[in-house]
């Protein structure tokens, strides 16, 4: 009857004359509990996990001290995101930004002097990361500045060539010697380590790390000319271009400072977390560039936000480890990419239902 | 070349060819396709499932066509009827795929593990090896001609070209994408199906992944025309089927072998994207862009 009802409906979308109060903060939560209610529906239909331990997991997680490793690896690339999305610049490349990371610091630390030089070794490491993060982002830049190539694909098919490149060397020229007979390479030395804080996942050097890049991304976004370039190409290119301003290198400027951040990501994956490379590393890799896009889009692209949609995700995260499925988490991030992409139209418009003529 | 080495290439032409005509028909109505590779990786897991437990083929075809074509469904809907970002409801459909397919693929896995079975794939015979040419083809060519000499396909271009000139005609642009997502992701289903059933008969966590995207830059560097998709498509089947003979007589690694695709595939995007083949086969003026239409409350 009900349904018989509804058929004399019709559902339209209507312009809303204000903005909704609070949508900053009422949008992405509610995205958030209706995407893991859809994925509790969809594990328990498909997996037979009972949503009650799917939400327990979750709730357990919430402190889980493993939450915090993820906090900061998602709260940095969350920032590098946030950059280039900002600008309307679709950076999917995060992946490849950080293994460009992961592999000069690799190289530093294993194959150059500096390795065993405690200090230096790992400022070199980071910066160098940077650099190579940024120059790989740069490459898809350029394409979309001066070619008009679309930086979705790029970005994306180059974090493959970045995994398989990665994947040369280690099962190349990189073969460490002491690896029990798996293919990897050698831990790097420990000078060139990051410390673990006593009791804790998290190492000094990346909260340092964290708490710096924070700043500067702050800073470049909200207080100099490029952030304020970078914001108005996200939202009125035209204008840019008319005020004269080099819209090709602003273009290339958000991705490069995007890769940078990921680059310095890669550096703290290798030197603070996993210590060696493994191989195949596509099939290893704890896929923060990934999971970095759902914290920038659960941020509202708003970097005072960043933080909690890291943690927030870290969470989701832990909980699919915990569950033991890396399935899960794919889910997750699909289910509430998917409300918040949804929800994040009722801002500016809202649903009415009308009765059919 | 003789005709043995085309018959070899034959499921990988029919994989790719098959899901990149499905992609560039969909995005020929204005949607933009990111969730490609996750409901590829999806029908692959879906045909694998279905081939363990029945043994048929033909019943893992259709299942990975039918659950494919509910998500084209679903990404025509949501980018039409709402207002909101083709790129990120794209992505996060890429992402369920995932996760889905690993779900599904998972315990028929171990079904097979635990039974063995085998022998679902389709015949190696040359007969089947030439039609896995020819049916694909002949899909194209029907296409091609749905698009340039059917009302259908009038409207779907227009959909893709100016939504709003298209529904001030009279034009259901909402009803014109969900046809073309139900077409377009049949035959990506098909090809994830081709790719489990003609190609590689096996699965394990993550079979399928990437091919989506390169079915993507095929599309992208043909213009998404159906004829110039086969060209496309053959050259990227001989890359990927000879990749590492390709290499190994240079003595290069499997590792840099599986790099050549990808970066075979940015160089098709940007050498189109350079030539005249860009304006030539201009991509839909209003691919990805948001249809919002204001509708009449009263």
């Amino acid at each position: 009857m009900v349904l018989l009802n509804l058929l004399k409906y019709r559902l339209i979308i209507v312009k809303r004359v204000k903005p909704i109060p609070y949508g900053g903060v009422i949008i992405p939560i509610v995205s958030l509990i209706t995407g893991i209610l859809l994925s509790a529906i969809i594990l328990w239909v498909l997996v037979a996990i009972p949503p009650l331990e799917l939400f327990s997991s979750i709730a357990h997680s919430v402190l889980s001290p493993v939450v915090l490793k993820s906090f900061i690896m998602l709260s940095l690339i969350g920032l590098a995101l946030v950059i280039s999305f900002r600008g309307a610049v679709w950076n999917i490349g995060g992946e490849g930004q950080i293994m460009m990371g992961v592999l000069v610091s690799t190289y530093i630390a294993l194959f150059t002097a500096l390795g065993t030089m405690p200090i230096v070794s790992k400022i070199v490491m980071v910066i160098l990361a940077a650099i190579a993060g940024a120059l790989w982002a740069a490459i898809a830049g350029i394409l979309r500045a001066y070619l008009g190539v679309d930086e979705v694909p790029i970005t994306l098919l180059m974090n493959y060539i970045a995994y398989y490149i990665i994947d040369t060397l280690v099962n190349g020229p990189w073969k460490g010697k002491h690896t029990w007979g798996y293919i990897r390479t050698d831990e790097i030395p420990r000078a060139s380590r990051f410390i673990t804080i006593p009791g804790t996942t998290i190492t000094v050097e990346a909260v340092i790390l964290l708490i710096v890049v924070y700043i500067a991304a702050w800073y470049i976004l909200n207080y100099t000319s490029l952030g304020l370039r970078i914001r108005i190409l996200g939202s009125n290119p035209d204008l840019l271009k008319s005020a004269g301003i080099n819209v090709p290198i602003t273009i290339i400027l958000a991705l490069t400072i995007s890769g940078a951040i990921a680059g310095i990501v890669g550096a703290i994956y290798l030197a603070g977390i996993i210590h060696r490379i493994p191989y195949p590393i596509e099939a290893q890799t704890a896929n923060y560039g990934y999971t970095g896009i759902l914290v920038a889009w659960l941020s509202m692209l708003d970097l005072r936000a960043v933080p909690i949609a890291a943690y927030i995700v870290g969470i989701l995260e832990a909980s699919s480890i915990r569950l033991a499925r890396a399935a899960v988490m794919y889910i997750f991030m699909g289910t509430v990419l998917l409300t918040y992409t949804v929800t994040r139209i009722f801002s500016e418009y809202t649903i009415k239902f009308v009765k059919k003529m | 070349m003789d005709a043995s080495i085309l018959l070899e290439i034959a499921p990988v032409f029919m994989t790719y060819y098959l899901a990149a005509l499905g992609h560039g028909f969909f995005e020929k109505s204005g949607v933009l396709n990111l969730a490609i590779d996750g409901i590829f990786v999806l029908s692959v897991a879906v045909t694998f499932a279905v081939a363990v437990y029945t043994v048929n083929p033909w019943l893992a075809l259709t299942a990975a066509v039918v659950v494919s074509m509910l998500f084209g469904v679903l990404l025509a809907y949501l980018t039409t009827k709402f207002p909101i970002s083709h790129g990120a409801a794209g992505l996060s459909l890429m992402f369920l795929g995932y996760g889905l397919a690993a779900i599904v693929g998972r315990p028929a896995r171990e079904y097979q593990g635990s039974t063995g079975v085998s022998g679902f794939a389709f015949p190696e015979d040359p007969l089947t090896k030439t039609l896995m040419y020819a049916i694909p083809i002949i899909v194209g060519v029907i296409l091609l001609f749905i698009l340039n000499k059917t009302k259908l396909g009038v409207a779907i271009r227009a959909a893709g070209e100016n939504p709003y000139a298209a529904a001030a005609l009279g034009v259901d642009v909402l009803k014109i994408r969900l046809i073309a997502g139900i077409i377009g992701y049949s035959l990506i289903g098909a090809g994830g199906a081709s790719f489990v059933l003609a190609w590689l008969p096996l699965w394990s966590e993550g079979h399928g992944l990437n091919h989506g995207w390169l079915a993507f830059a095929i599309s992208l560097s043909a213009g998404r025309h159906p004829l110039l998709t086969i060209i496309s498509a053959g050259i990227f089947a001989g890359l990927v089927k000879y990749q590492y003979s390709l290499l190994a007589a240079y003595g290069l690694s499997t590792d840099v072998a599986k790099m050549i695709p990808f970066i075979a595939a940015i160089l098709a995007i940007v050498i189109f994207n350079v030539t005249p083949l860009k304006r030539k086969l201009a991509p839909p003026a209003s691919l990805g862009k948001i249809y919002f239409k204001e509708e009449k409350t009263v």
